[in-house]
């Protein structure tokens, strides 16, 4: 069973350890507008600003070149990222690239240092509430994989909210991301999702 | 702007340099326009005007002053804007920007040189008139702002109702007779980038924009103009622009008489 | 409080003179998420007050040098629009009105935002008076905890605010403008609804000790009902219907 909740919510009279709670005396309560997933004993945010962790992959922009490869990367308008490149790596970056890189370290939790970065070519780019982003990739990547298999784009999605894609039918991703998006609260949307690129995938193989 | 705003406004002006729009209306199209009156009730006149994602409230405030010097048998128009930093993340705090100071002229020279608003008919007795305030207040901003504003200001004047008037000051426990409008004036605002002209930019488009004009007018003739943003047009492109404008007259003017239905 | 001269009477026949009972609400509409731009909003109509608060961030700090490598910090600016009341024109722009409520707005967020989950960084808070008629920190408040619950902003709870005071002998909740006006003590609350902690409390007039007692149970009792209507907007967010 999952329920809204919202801050100062109980959702427990004992105290649990669960993200997105505190405690309140004996009780445990919600910090967010969420929703409470009592089988997990989670707090599953519904909205709010994305806090980077390390392993996160995330997609950013090369806002500043400096030198012997240190990079200025923008993740999103509170956290920065920075790129210290291996000396032996020979990749180049330009300001304006769009590049998709996983964090090795947070510091003060707001500055993301990267590693592993890959350039993202001549795709488009768009931008998600980042809360979003786990619902977008789902339970052992089922929706995301659906996605791109649906759709034959190459779809990158970070954790910090923006999503890369490149392929001949952009236009269906996007809509299967929006959507996603804005109904990540629902139930049965995996099914949704795949009925609705079914029925895009018919329509052009008629025309 | 953010990085990824920088992106944004790279992929709008590649798809405008096709003659194409990020939300795929043409290039001389307006986006959704609705127009409601009346929401304000203790001002004397309010309309909110949305314009796609573009929302303004537009409030006047009849009050009783006394006329200027250099027009001494006639009642005062005073417009004002404010870029309110709920509207936009790039909004601050703090006096009156340029941008918000250009607006609110450039709303109000329409308005005025229109003689939309019957100043003549404010003047009250020896020594006191009716000023009529309007402030803009912008709630979210997604480019365009300009004729979003001037449709708010003129809905909210030919809304008003005046105050009542008592031994020289405002009865504000009275609302009599509207205001008297004596025509309307509409203004439709086109970007120019790289060298391909849109009506009603948005946010990102503007943000990509080289040149502004913004053209307003009675449907008769021609009542104010400003250019803005550092590209030029030549005289060809804005005589065309100018009948443009005529043209989205008729129905903007229609939508704002609907409004007040 | 209001000069004593042509004091209006504001009771009559044992009712206000809207007709409501002495511990008696406004009619209050909220809902969340109206503002595409910001991060959180909420407009909120509470009897003629007509208010719409947003919040940005937590976003970077600015100036650089006021942000706290511990914490986020709040800020807050309250306005009332130059159109909002009935009479003359105001103009905008920060007085020293103004200027306070901002002030004491913040704090009461201040104790229930959890600022340690994005330290370095800001929350704005605006809050823009479209339409006042009494009452306006109070409801400006309780619609900028929605909003700030709607940006995701983590908090210990969902504060209201309302205000209580004395018309006579009456103690008398939530005034209009007119009886803010008149009336012999006001009293603006904002309150914690899981442990009615008081978080705002400004006072003028005149209270006798019974009377405070009696202002506070009224304003926690009200205080159910807008809970209640700040909890049914945020969840109305999630009402969207379904794609098919």
């Amino acid at each position: 069973m999952r329920e809204i909740v919202l801050p100062g919510t109980a959702i427990s009279d004992q105290r649990i350890s669960a993200e997105n709670t505190y405690f309140d005396g004996a009780k445990t309560r919600s910090e967010v507008v969420g929703l409470y997933d009592s089988a997990h004993n989670e707090v599953i945010q519904l909205e709010g600003r994305w806090k980077p962790r390390p392993g996160d992959v995330v997609v950013g922009i090369v806002e500043r070149v400096g030198r012997n490869g240190v990079y200025g990367i923008s993740l999103t308008e509170a956290v920065d990222g920075l790129l210290i490149q291996d000396k032996y790596d020979n990749a180049r970056f330009a300001v304006g690239d769009v590049i998709e890189a996983e964090i090795r370290d947070v510091e003060h939790k707001r500055l993301a240092v990267l590693e592993r970065p890959k350039l993202l070519r001549a795709g488009s780019l768009m931008q998600i509430k980042a809360v979003r982003v786990p619902r977008l990739i789902g339970k052992a990547n089922t929706m995301i994989t659906q996605i791109i298999e649906l759709t034959g784009c190459n779809i990158i999605v970070g954790r910090n909210g923006l999503v890369w894609m490149r392929g001949s039918n952009v236009a269906a991703a996007t809509a299967a991301v929006l959507t996603v998006e804005r109904e990540a609260h629902t139930s049965g949307l995996t099914e949704r999702i795949k009925s609705m690129l079914e029925k895009i995938n018919g329509n052009e193989s008629r025309t | 702007m953010s990085a990824l705003d920088i992106v944004r406004v790279g992929y709008v002006k590649e798809l405008l340099a096709k003659g194409q729009r990020e939300d795929s209306r043409g290039m001389l199209d307006f986006r959704n326009i609705s127009i409601k009156t009346g929401i304000i009730d203790h001002a004397e006149g309010s309309a909110q005007v949305d314009l796609g994602n573009t929302r303004v409230l537009a409030g006047v405030k009849m009050v009783v002053e006394e006329p200027k010097p250099d027009t001494p048998n006639q009642g005062n128009l005073v417009m004002s804007a404010e870029l309110l930093p709920l509207a936009n993340a790039d909004y601050e705090t703090g006096p009156p920007s340029p941008a918000s100071i250009e607006l609110a002229r450039v709303v109000d020279r329409g308005i005025r040189a229109g003689n939309c608003l019957d100043l003549e008919g404010m003047f009250i007795e020896e020594g006191k008139a009716w000023s009529a305030y309007v402030d803009l207040y912008i709630l979210n901003y997604d480019g365009n702002l300009f004729d979003a504003c001037e449709l708010a200001a003129m809905a909210a004047l030919a809304s008003a109702k005046m105050p009542g008037y008592k031994d020289g000051a405002a009865d504000y426990t009275k609302r009599e007779k509207p205001a008297k409008i004596n025509s309307i004036v509409t203004s439709t605002t086109f970007g120019k980038i790289d060298n391909k002209v849109a009506l009603d930019m948005t946010g990102a488009e503007e943000s990509a924009a080289d040149g502004r004009l913004t053209i307003e007018t009675d449907g008769k003739i021609i009542r104010a103009m400003q250019k803005g943003l550092s590209g030029g047009f030549s005289a060809e492109e804005i005589n065309g622009l100018i009948q443009e404008s005529f043209k989205k007259h008729a129905e903007l003017r229609k939508r704002i008489e609907e409004s007040i239905r | 409080m209001g000069s004593s001269l042509n004091k209006p009477e504001l009771i009559v026949n044992g009712k206000r003179l809207d007709g409501r009972d002495f511990g008696e609400l406004r009619p209050i509409k909220i809902e969340a998420g109206v503002l595409k731009n910001a991060d959180g909003s909420a407009y909120l109509e509470w009897g003629n007050n007509k208010i719409l608060a947003a919040v940005y961030g937590p976003r970077e700090a600015t100036p650089k040098h006021l942000a706290d490598p511990g914490k986020a910090i709040i800020k807050c600016r309250y306005q009332m629009a130059p159109f909002s009341s009935l009479g003359e024109h105001n103009r905008t722009g920060p007085n020293r009105r103004a200027t306070e409520i901002s002030k004491v707005i913040r704090e009461v967020f201040e104790n229930v935002v959890i600022t340690s989950d994005f330290p370095g960084s800001e929350i704005d808070i605006f809050i823009e008076i479209l339409q006042g008629d009494g009452g306006t920190r109070a409801a400006g408040l309780t619609a900028a905890s929605v909003a700030l619950a709607n940006a995701g902003i983590k908090m210990k709870d969902l504060v209201y605010a309302v205000s209580a005071g004395r018309i006579g002998d009456h103690v008398t909740l939530d005034f209009d403008m007119i009886e803010d006006n008149y009336s012999d003590a006001d009293m603006p609350m904002a309150i914690a609804p899981r442990n009615n902690e008081l978080l705002l409390l400004q006072m003028d007039g005149g209270l006798t000790i019974e009377q405070f007692d009696e202002a506070v149970k009224m304003a926690i009792g009200a205080g159910k009902t807008i809970s209640a209507l700040q909890r049914d907007a945020l969840k109305r967010v999630y009402e969207t219907k379904v794609s098919q």
